[in-house]
């Protein structure tokens, strides 16, 4: 199974109460056979604590990917960073998770809460062993990983959560892990797991955090395509080879759009079944198709699910209510960003007379525009998108 | 007697779902459940006259404002 694993990540900051920069910092460093991700946090808040987490991470990332040990970075850190004119050090945590082709976890960590591992949703004991490094207690780990693992880096803004607050001395370890555990689920993306934790601290910090909150998680999965149709192609005599192919990938299959159900519907032989529920006033209902695993509008809905994309890449949406509701811009939000790792995007290019419509509220000129800001907006969450036009 | 409505991209943003929610409620408050079925429908080629409905096997065009009009007109008598 191994040869069928991947390694996602994914991340979210909350910035210190009043501060426009955050003083943690994640770098992300994906190559051929190996995934590096550090996050650094910079003594302080603000530009100072900036400027220091963004040194630290970018030259921990750089070197490791060179393939150079740990000592030289450390050792080019200590020299490279400003020194503190107020308390007198040149200081930033970091933690270092990195995969190695999808089978090893390697951790380097010094300072930062110690790395959280689920394996099968439930907390794993990996081992660590203690060195001393140009003066810094550098914990390091080495294991097999297995599919569904879930490696959880923070910054110390995670466990102080909630002081004086919620609770006493904060959100402990243990209860972190109590939640992570409790709203583990297979299917969650590396990005929703860290969103989920982020949200739950700045839900414990009463919406004022009194320190950057960076959540960092790296997730290794099973390969997972699907594939979506959007719109008749511009001859409709191409219908059928855009079927044929369309049908012959293997995966998840999503078709959008009434006149291109239509088409799939004859396609397959079988008949189109709209409903009527209108889970979201705004996206209009999904239909049942035997051989298709969703039917939704087009325009209408994919417009929707690059929103959500866009405000769930920005950060803006940590509470991700689309994991769970059910109108059909949701459903696609679920495929795409948290199923699939490949997706394949098949666009027919013909235009629909109604829609040039100037009275109407959105331009359809722009499907083939909002498909390509989606597959974007997918690349950034780590998907491999294929685009073809018919 | 059934009536489908087009819910596609083009009715949906002319308000198939204020006509779809209007006729549920006017043919709940009639008791007609049992004697008018409602179903959707994908685009049925006549976008630019939308929100396109039928009753039984007539086509009809509607806009959301007119549905107290329609199902007087049209659904009460026939039922």
């Amino acid at each position: 199974m191994t040869y069928n694993l991947c390694t996602e990540t994914g991340y979210i900051s909350l910035n210190h109460v009043g501060e426009q920069l955050c003083g943690d910092r994640v770098e992300i460093v994906d190559k051929e056979n190996e995934s590096i991700l550090v996050l650094a946090d910079g003594l302080g808040s603000g530009v100072k604590a900036n400027i220091l987490s963004t040194l630290t991470s970018k030259i921990i990332s750089t070197m490791l990917a060179g393939g150079m040990p740990i000592e030289e970075c450390i050792d080019t850190i200590a020299s490279t960073l400003p020194v503190c004119k107020v308390r007198g050090v040149a200081y930033s945590t970091f933690t270092v998770i990195r995969i190695v082709e999808n089978r090893v976890a390697e951790l380097i960590q010094f300072d930062n809460p110690a790395v959280i591992v689920l394996r099968g949703g439930v907390r794993y004991n990996y081992p660590v062993s203690t060195r001393e490094v140009g003066g810094k207690q550098i914990h390091e780990s080495r294991f097999e990983v297995m599919e569904n693992d879930v490696l959880i880096a923070m910054s110390d803004g995670a466990p102080f959560a909630g002081v004086g607050k919620e609770f006493n001395y904060g959100w402990q370890r243990d209860n972190i892990i109590d939640f992570a555990e409790a709203n583990y689920h297979p299917d969650n993306s590396a990005k929703y797991i860290a969103a989920n934790i982020v949200d739950e601290c700045n839900r414990l910090y009463e919406g004022e955090p009194g320190d950057d909150t960076t959540v960092a998680v790296v997730r290794v999965r099973a390969r997972q395509s699907v594939n979506l149709v959007i719109g008749p192609p511009a001859d409709p005599k191409n219908d059928i080879k855009m079927m044929n192919l369309f049908f012959a990938k293997e995966g998840e299959k999503i078709v959008c759009g009434g006149t291109t159900s239509n088409i799939a519907s004859r396609y397959l032989g079988k008949p189109l079944i709209p409903t009527l529920d209108y889970f979201d006033p705004e996206v209009p209902p999904i239909s049942k198709l035997q051989g298709v695993d969703l039917v939704t509008e087009g325009v209408v809905t994919i417009s929707k699910v690059l929103k959500l994309g866009e405000d769930f890449l920005a950060g803006k949406d940590t509470s991700a209510d689309w994991t769970s509701k059910k109108d059909g811009a949701s459903l696609i939000a679920q495929k795409l960003f948290e199923k699939a790792t490949d997706i394949n995007f098949f666009v027919g290019r013909a235009i629909n007379p109604a829609h040039q419509n100037p009275d109407l509220p959105i331009t359809f000129g722009i499907k083939i525009q909002l498909i390509e800001n989606l597959a974007k907006c997918l690349e950034r969450m780590g998907k491999r998108i294929k685009v073809s036009y018919f | 007697m059934k009536i489908t409505i087009c819910i596609g991209s083009s009715c949906h943003l002319k308000g198939s779902r204020q006509i779809v929610e209007g006729l549920q409620a006017l043919v709940k408050e009639h008791g007609l459940e049992d004697k008018v079925e409602m179903g959707g429908r994908f685009c049925m080629g006549d976008c630019q006259n939308g929100v396109c409905l039928t009753v039984d096997d007539q086509k009809f065009s509607l806009k959301p404002e007119d549905v107290q009009a329609f199902f007087e007109k049209e659904i009460l008598p026939k039922v």
